[in-house]
């Protein structure tokens, strides 16, 4: 992370646009043991009360950390019922990185996140056959399997 | 806006900063090798 993608421009201009970027050593204390650490590198989302909401273990990519972090910042917003600004992230996701590994959570949250912000269930099925239209075997159109039914 | 990523160190400035700033936070653990 630290030779590859932490150095790019576009993430360098994204995080210090967007987040605030805190580095702390794995073994670090209390605060490895508070967020139960175990692997590196390990990027974690937190609202500003400091509460996780996103968690990735491994290598990322600059093409794939900032949808990734797009997708943390939307769960933020979706866990406070915030769905008109969880959908900003969301969609400036799959604009900007629809190829992303994090694409397909983000589809199945855009749904999830229309249909709670509207009680309109065809957002879910609309979610699956997209999810099912790009790759049936992807883990996500697994999960938004039930809402073909709708 | 520079060239790099200006990292925070310690979790109560990086929290204090996120409200006062109103941004979520990057937490990034590292093994430095």
């Amino acid at each position: 992370m630290a030779a590859v993608t932490y150095p790019n421009p576009v993430v360098v201009r994204f995080i210090s646009e967007t987040m605030i970027p805190i580095q702390v050593k794995f073994d670090t204390q209390p605060i490895s043991t508070d967020f139960n650490v175990k692997w590196t590198p390990a990027i974690i989302t937190l609202d500003s009360d400091g509460k996780e909401h996103h968690r990735t273990v491994g290598f990322l990519s600059p093409e794939e950390l900032i949808p990734s972090l797009l997708l943390g910042i939307a769960k933020i917003s979706f866990d406070a019922d915030r769905f008109d600004n969880a959908l900003t992230n969301l969609n400036r996701l799959l604009t900007e990185y629809p190829e992303s590994n994090a694409s397909s959570e983000a589809i199945y949250l855009r749904g999830v996140c229309l249909y709670k912000s509207t009680h309109d269930a065809r957002p879910l099925k609309e979610a699956y056959e997209k999810l099912n239209a790009r790759d049936p075997k992807d883990e996500w159109t697994k999960r938004a399997y039930p809402y073909r039914l709708l | 806006m520079g060239d790099t990523i200006q990292w925070e160190g310690s979790l109560e400035v990086a929290l204090r900063r996120a409200r006062v700033e109103d941004k979520p936070i990057l937490l990034d653990f590292f093994n430095p090798g």
